[in-house]
């Protein structure tokens, strides 16, 4: 029965994937050449492409010992000491700036992940299941009307400041977002013929949400994911800055800015030069987010 | 690098300026700008000493401190006596004295004020500052009988503390637990006019005030209103100041005295004998804080001297000892005891002490990190003081663990037994005061937040409490500074200097700094337009 099942189903899929294919052959192509047709996204992709190779690498990038202080030389002039000067314990600027980026695109991926992961998993469930549904959505609303900065301040109330405390807020801030994102697609999906017919075949649940659903709701996600790294990355910042992220000595670009603003007159560099890469970051994430969602659109792409 | 910013703060100043332009030209008010309001103003209800600085302008006190923070003079009190036991302090309270409301102050409002603050019914922080009091009373119409059941030797100068005011029974007894909140009546060089929460707290001159202290050149009151203004961005405060849209601060950031200084048209000066500490304080029960061996090599470890420079630019003074030598009754042989910086000195202590460097450069034993997590409060300095702390620590395999929290919530994880070790900046007057508030065992857990637990101390620190006479006082607090720096309970690390910034509208400010207090009672301070 097993094998009949089986082969049924891989004649299902077999069709569907030639179909699909037939379909989106083409359409893969132009998606692509309209995302690499857009100066600004690809201006964008390096950008997001540099920073996290910057942040891989940050440790054999770095000039300096990103922890050791030199309290001789605090807050010098960019050129004075180092190519962008010095922070207020005298460590290099560079090197510091390279692990801060490394910190926040590791807090912003560890949310986005763990966001994305929870969310999507429930998204597909209240769509899957129409009877939960209304209890996960209603869930998901109430989780919507937090603010994320709220998240970070009551989970840092409770399990005291650090970059865990800004991952679980974002993460959760993260999972009512996601959830409605899948869920809507995941709808449009469920009502086509092939769902249908996957269904009398008798595949399981779960088979049919990993082979049809999840496949379909893949670009739509995607979108999501990209447009929500960018402001995952300036809410953690934002937290970072209140002092509720990464502690001492871990460098990370919100605390940075923070940090440098009781200098903001004298040595402006240590606030502004973190504040610059938090921008750039999150405007290419947000410029390659949109691209993406262009380039995905068909009804854009006619 | 200077010129930029010269340029900046130029900027700043325009662009305030412009934003106001008729105010530099009228008879406005003298504008004193701080950081941050307290929760009330009521003497005996609130340590804070932003609450402090306002008080000295509201009330007074039977006696004050001279400039030199060592010398009682008269306040309230034209005169006092010591019986020979140091049991019963009589003072002789001035007649000429009246509240802001015009009613005369009378003996029973000191006597009821002092009763207020040290009666335990009414649950006050600072009670314990009044001693362990066994009457308080009036004889006649001017003199005070302030009786012990032991001797105090602190006790003249807890009571020129702004916890000791004397303030209107009437008023009190009105407005109850508004008292200092919505209204206030005392007999200070000033008068309340109205407090918004956060923003300003006003005040006008007291018209009958004539008994301010001989400190001062004047004493009446010269100035006719003050506003308290809150300004919690230190760099707008600075370019508030740098507009004149305010005359007089202690609260410019430490990195712009220098520039403030070579700008025409201000007055900076340094209070010499301000004394207001930051050090950081061992639990010593807790795990690898309770190693000897660890205190003193954090202590020798810290370069106390490159943090005063860098992190107060210059303007900080370094502690050299476990207590400022400006107090009274320091002791000069303590300092010579408290270890120098040799980080060379340190590693080779902890190696001895069986503290091995691990593979990831922390040092371990008995499978026990050298790790130790420290509390503090997050405001502009401490942040930089304990990351330049952390890494020195760091060079000698020590892996200190920093977690700052916010005023609102910090006092409360100070209370608690989570930490190792904590950060802490306080105004003191005494030795005795300083240590009987931090390491008597019958204050743990807070402030004895090392949890200092010691027969020897208690009873030394009893007898300079109890001391009769100046010899023994010092003898007794001066084995305990011994002690306490032998056994590396703190890290001294800086003390904190008090900067006065003034336009040229001002004349006559003078820099004081009694519990925090920059401008202490405001006499002598004139506006010239």
């Amino acid at each position: 029965m097993s094998s009949v099942t089986d082969q049924i189903d891989s004649a299902t899929g077999a069709a569907d994937a030639a179909v699909v294919a037939a379909a989106s052959a083409p359409r893969r192509k132009s998606a692509f050449r309209m995302l690499f047709s857009d100066v600004g996204a690809c201006i964008a992709l390096v950008l997001v492409v540099l920073a996290i190779l910057a942040a891989a690498f940050a440790p054999w990038l770095a000039p300096t010992d990103p922890y050791g202080n030199d309290l001789a030389n605090t807050l010098k002039a960019p050129g004075e000491v180092g190519l962008l000067g010095t922070d207020g314990q005298g460590r290099d600027m560079i090197t510091r700036l390279l692990f801060g980026l490394r910190t926040t695109l590791l807090m912003g991926l560890a949310s986005v992940t763990f966001g994305c992961l929870t969310g999507g998993v429930i998204g597909f469930a209240a769509a899957y299941y129409p009877s939960l549904s209304g209890i996960l959505m209603r869930m998901m609303d109430v989780l919507l009307s937090f603010p994320a900065i709220l998240f970070g301040l009551a989970i840092a109330a409770i399990f005291g400041p650090g970059l865990t405390a800004v991952i679980i807020a974002l993460s959760i801030a993260t999972v009512p977002l996601m959830a409605r994102v899948v869920r809507g697609s995941a709808l449009v999906v469920l009502q086509q013929g092939y769902i249908e017919a996957a269904r009398s075949l008798g595949l399981s649940d779960l088979r049919i949400i990993l082979r049809y659903v999840l496949p379909n709701c893949l670009s739509a996600m995607f979108v999501f994911v990209t447009l929500r790294f960018g402001q995952v990355i300036l809410l953690g910042a934002a937290l970072s800055f209140l002092g509720l992220g990464a502690q001492p000595p871990a460098a990370e670009l919100g605390a940075m800015a923070a940090d440098g603003r009781n200098f903001l007159f004298f040595a402006p560099h240590v606030s502004v030069l973190p504040s610059l890469v938090i921008f750039a970051v999150v405007l290419a994430f947000n410029v390659l987010g949109d691209a993406l969602r262009d380039a995905l659109d068909p009804k854009l792409r006619k | 690098m200077t010129k930029l910013s010269a340029l900046l703060l130029a900027a700043a100043g325009a662009a305030t300026l412009a934003a106001a332009p008729a105010t530099a030209q009228q008879k406005a008010p003298l504008t004193i700008l701080r950081v941050i309001d307290a929760d009330r103003y009521d003497p005996i209800r609130s340590t804070a000493t932003a609450a402090a600085e306002v008080l000295y302008m509201l009330a007074d006190t039977l006696v004050t401190v001279d400039f030199d923070m060592k010398t009682i003079k008269p306040g309230l009190a034209e005169s006092w006596t010591i019986s020979p036991d140091g049991k019963t302090y009589t003072f002789k309270i001035r007649k000429d004295v009246k509240f802001c409301d015009g009613r005369p102050m009378t003996v029973e409002d000191a006597v009821y004020s002092l009763k207020r603050w040290v009666d335990p019914a009414n649950k006050s922080p600072v009670s314990f500052r009044g001693g362990q009091v066994k009457d308080i009373r009036a004889e006649g119409d001017s003199t005070l009988i302030y009786e012990l059941n032991e001797p105090y030797s602190d006790l003249m100068f807890q009571m020129a503390l702004s916890f000791a005011s004397i303030v209107d029974k009437n008023a009190v007894e009105s407005m109850g637990q508004n008292f200092g909140v919505q209204g206030f009546n005392g007999t200070g060089p000033y008068c309340w006019v109205k407090w918004t929460p956060r923003q300003e707290l006003v005040l006008k001159k007291n018209p009958h005030y004539t008994w301010g202290p001989s400190i001062y050149k004047d004493p009446k009151p010269q100035v006719d209103d003050i506003v308290w203004k809150i300004i919690p961005e230190t760099n707008t405060l600075m370019a508030a100041i740098q507009a004149k849209q305010a005359d007089v601060t202690y609260y410019m950031p430490y990195i712009a005295l220098d520039t403030m200084q070579k700008i025409p048209g201000f007055t900076v000066q340094r209070q010499e004998n301000y004394i207001y500490d930051v050090f950081m304080g061992f639990r010593v029960d807790k795990p690898v804080a309770n190693d000897k061996a660890i205190r003193q090599a954090a202590n020798m470890a810290t370069n106390k001297e490159a943090i005063s420079k860098a992190i107060f630019f210059g303007k900080g003074q370094t502690l050299p000892s476990l207590l400022n030598p400006a107090v009274l009754d320091y002791d000069k042989s303590s300092g010579d005891k408290m270890p120098k910086y040799d980080p060379a000195g340190a590693a080779k202590l902890l190696d001895e002490a069986g503290w091995k460097p691990g593979a990831d450069g922390i040092r371990e034993k008995d499978g026990q990190k050298a790790s130790f997590t420290v509390y503090g409060i997050r405001n502009s300095d401490n942040p930089r003081i304990s990351e330049a702390m952390q890494a020195d620590l760091r060079k000698v395999g020590i892996d200190m663990k920093i977690q700052l929290w916010d005023a609102t919530v910090a006092w409360g994880k100070l209370a608690t037994q989570e930490f190792d070790a904590f950060l802490m900046s306080y105004p003191y007057v005494t030795a005795t005061e300083a240590l009987n508030l931090y390491f008597a065992s019958r204050q743990v857990p807070t402030p004895n937040r090392m949890n200092w637990k010691d027969t020897k101390t208690d009873e030394l620190l009893k007898a300079a409490a109890t001391a009769t006479d100046d010899t023994t006082r010092k003898q007794a607090i001066g084995a305990v500074q011994n002690q306490l720096t032998e056994a590396n309970v703190w890290v001294p690390l800086v003390s904190q200097p008090l900067w006065v910034v003034a336009t040229d509208r001002v004349e006559g400010a003078r820099a004081h700094g009694l519990y925090g207090a920059g401008l202490y009672k405001g006499l002598d301070i004139k506006l010239k337009r």
